[in-house]
């Protein structure tokens, strides 16, 4: 079986178990409590802050450590929430982890606009800056998309965002981003940045959340107040060691090169007569169309040789693909479309395996259903 | 002692058969109520369940409310059958603000003070004893019953729950449900268990254009249905290859009718095949294209024998929508899963399909084949 759905999530690296156990079972000490062994755990705690801000080449700003990037998000934008007259913006093209608190702040009477996604599955930037005024609270929009792979240009958002409002804050979900694509956030003024372990081959029910200004947030959970008062709860050390372990370990760059194959290797194996694909930046993920077939048809087809994904995990019980419609295409199209994402330790020979299972699967259902 | 006293529905309508009905009832008790301590006992026109222990009370009420032939029933104190041990209990009774009344069945007329009377004499303990109590005869807020029963027993309680009512399950036989995964068919499959028949169910998935959870989602609604009606066997056929036959084979519009022709023939074998005397379905009349008169004549006329039990043909799709609700079916039933009625699915369905059409359109098919290939795909479930 080929997986070809990372982008729903990634295998854990097994040597993090190791990792995992040692700050379960023998280092396992609440890095919140005064003794020494405790306090050994908080140094880690911060050297793994460190780690991250490094990783996303921050010079400024905090880690707040979450359960996922679900969390993440909601307490980015939902802790930045003010009284009063303020607008919050969002993107079309925003995971459900997003897009459905948009909704939910439209719903409690708060002033919500949506940016339009452009062909190539960026967001429509022209709109985003006639959207910005001086009463513009927040402005969230995802680094790389999730469905298509395509990659907003932030610099530019952050551009037009601070040159008309300096105190908007920028929100960024860098889910898929993180690890895979670089960024630099000291290079650029993005506000508030989700990361979430498990899309790195790191272990599930880790996320965190970059601050550069802990001040402008407020903690959805009030307890302990671990995490600078802004996430109570006891910090998850062990998840936390074995996600800045996986970190650390990623060369960004050499993984990129080698997607960039696979991704090479797997498109000159479909038949692009045949088949539709949108051409995005992350190399990562693949949109792909297959006309006359149903994707989640296609899907289930191919399940026993080859995994591949009906766009987020998190929305695939939802008929339809929202994204792909605010992009423009139709429902059809939309309809008839799926999602491969690699990984960077996959081989070129699985990829090409893959891609030919996948036409002859494809050419096969097209004929039946003809 | 705190008991249960069970009423029967319509059993007290049968005559000659009544012990079978009952034979089969109390079966059906016992099987729901397995793994409880308590005991049972029969007396003329009730059962009582009694010595059972008081944190088990909720779970048997709750389970004794889905068995169908029960009537109702009432959490009740169980006391010998003298006026002065009725008397003693009752003065204990503290209705508080409120209005009552006091209501004496004797089945038992041996009893010797006349119903009448012994209610006015137990009224007038409780209107004493309870300073704020007023008595109401027609619309009290407190029925305070006392039900005098040939065993030398009598039962006081002020509550009644109201049970399923109908047949026992089993009573009228067996018959094969068959099962979509949508609203209406649950629902038929339990009106049909509540005149007495016990369920075998029958559902065609059609993967890979159906999905694995839409499988799943028919044996969360067998299971759910299982409260009320036991163990169900469910047949699963492969419909994909059928499906793709007449796709090929024949005019688009005659998809779902040809499709659901095909089903019958399916259902029918199955039925001779496991004895079962019926098929049920959750046809609404004029729903969709599939269920106008027109389209169910023509499903209906390849089956040879069997009948085709249809309780929710005159429902509205809100009164069917009402009972899925009440045994809990209804959030399943509409998770959004493809089912193999939706593959294919013709832009414009035939509304008035004749028989004669149907032959024609079946006639480009090797349909006795079909019903082969589809039968050879079964799997079976026991939920």
């Amino acid at each position: 079986m080929i997986y070809l759905d990372n982008a729903a999530t990634t295998k854990m690296d097994e040597s993090l178990i190791e990792v995992y156990k040692s700050f379960s079972c023998d280092k396992f000490f609440n890095a919140s409590a005064g003794y020494s062994v405790a306090l050994k755990n908080a140094k880690q705690l911060e050297e793994a802050k460190q780690i991250l801000l490094k990783k996303l080449n921050a010079n400024s700003g905090d880690i707040i450590f979450t359960a996922c990037a679900t969390e993440s998000n909601n307490l980015a934008i939902q802790g930045s929430v003010k009284n009063g007259n303020w607008e919050y913006i969002f993107s079309k093209g925003e995971h459900p982890s997003v897009y459905n608190i948009a909704k939910m702040l439209e719903e409690q009477g708060q002033k919500v606009y949506y940016i339009n996604l452009q062909k190539n599955g960026e967001i429509d930037y022209n709109q985003l800056e006639k959207l910005i005024n001086e009463k513009t609270r927040l402005v969230s929009t995802m680094f790389v998309s999730n469905e298509t792979g395509a990659i907003n240009d932030i610099n530019r958002i952050v551009n037009i965002i601070k040159g008309k409002n300096k105190r908007t804050i920028i929100h960024v979900d860098g889910v898929q981003g993180f690890c895979k694509i670089p960024i630099s956030l000291s290079k650029t003024q993005i506000d508030l940045f989700s990361i979430s372990a498990h899309k790195f081959h790191g272990p599930k029910g880790v996320g965190a959340l970059y601050v550069r200004n802990k001040a402008l947030l407020k903690p959805l959970l009030y307890g302990g107040g671990q995490e600078f008062n802004l996430r109570s709860g006891t910090e998850n050390l062990a998840g936390i060691m074995a996600m800045v372990r996986e970190c650390e370990r990623i060369d960004i760059l050499k993984n990129l090169e080698n997607v960039r194959k696979l991704r090479e290797q797997f498109l000159s194996n479909i038949d692009l007569n045949m088949v539709n694909y949108i051409s995005t930046e992350s190399p990562y993920i693949i949109s792909l169309n297959f006309p006359g077939v149903n994707g989640e048809t296609l899907m289930r087809a191919l399940e026993d040789k080859v995994i591949i994904g009906t766009g987020s995990a998190c929305s695939s019980k939802k008929a339809g693909n929202r994204i792909l419609e605010a992009m423009g295409f139709t429902k059809e199209y939309a309809k008839q479309s799926v999602r491969v994402s690699f990984n960077a330790y996959q081989t070129e020979s699985e990829i090409v395996e893959a891609a030919k299972i996948i036409m002859q699967v494809y050419k096969d259902l097209y004929e039946r259903l003809k | 002692m705190k008991v249960i006293l069970l009423r029967f529905g319509e059993l007290f309508l049968k005559g000659a058969n009544r012990k079978v009905f009952e034979r089969a009832l109390v079966k059906n008790i016992k099987d729901k109520l397995s793994g409880l301590g308590y005991s049972f006992q029969e007396t003329f026109g009730r059962y009582v369940i009694s010595k059972f222990r008081e944190e088990d009370l909720d779970e048997l009420v709750d389970k004794l409310k889905t068995v169908f032939g029960l009537h109702s029933l009432s959490i009740a104190e169980e006391l010998e059958a003298t006026p002065e041990a009725i008397r003693e209990f009752v003065s204990k009774i503290n209705i508080g603000k409120k209005t009552f009344k006091v209501s004496v069945k004797r089945a038992d007329k041996h009893f010797p003070i006349s119903s009448m009377e012994f209610s006015k004499d137990l009224g007038g303990i409780i209107f004493h004893n309870t300073q704020d109590a007023v008595v109401d005869l027609y619309h009290p807020q407190i029925e305070v019953c006392v039900d005098i029963r040939f065993n030398n027993k009598a039962y006081v309680y002020t509550d009644t729950i109201m049970c399923q009512g109908g047949l026992p399950l089993g009573t009228s036989g067996d018959a094969l449900l068959l099962l979509s995964g949508g609203i209406d068919s649950p629902v038929a499959g339990y009106m049909m268990a509540k005149r007495g028949l016990n369920l075998e169910a029958l559902h065609f998935h059609s993967y890979p254009y159906t999905s694995e959870q839409a499988k799943e989602k028919v044996l969360t609604l067998a299971k759910k249905l299982g409260k009320y009606c036991g163990k169900i066997k469910l047949h699963i056929i492969s419909f994909t290859k059928v499906q793709e036959e007449i796709h090929k084979n024949c005019a688009p519009e005659f998809m779902i009718t040809i499709m659901r022709r095909i089903m019958m023939r399916v259902a029918e074998r199955i039925c001779e095949k496991n004895k079962l005397g019926a098929i049920i379905t959750g046809e609404s009349l004029g729903q969709v294209a599939s269920q106008t008169m027109q389209s169910i004549t023509v499903t209906n006329a390849v089956l040879k024998e069997k009948p085709v039990f249809r309780p929710c043909l005159g429902m509205d799709k809100e009164e069917i929508i009402a009972i899925s609700n009440k045994i809990d079916c209804f959030e399943t039933s509409i998770l959004p899963y493809e089912d193999c009625c939706t593959v294919f699915l013709p832009k414009n369905p035939v509304i008035k399909p004749t028989i004669g059409h149907c032959l024609k359109e079946e006639s480009f098919l090797n349909v006795e084949e079909l019903v082969e290939y589809a039968l050879s795909s079964e799997e079976i479930v026991e939920i």
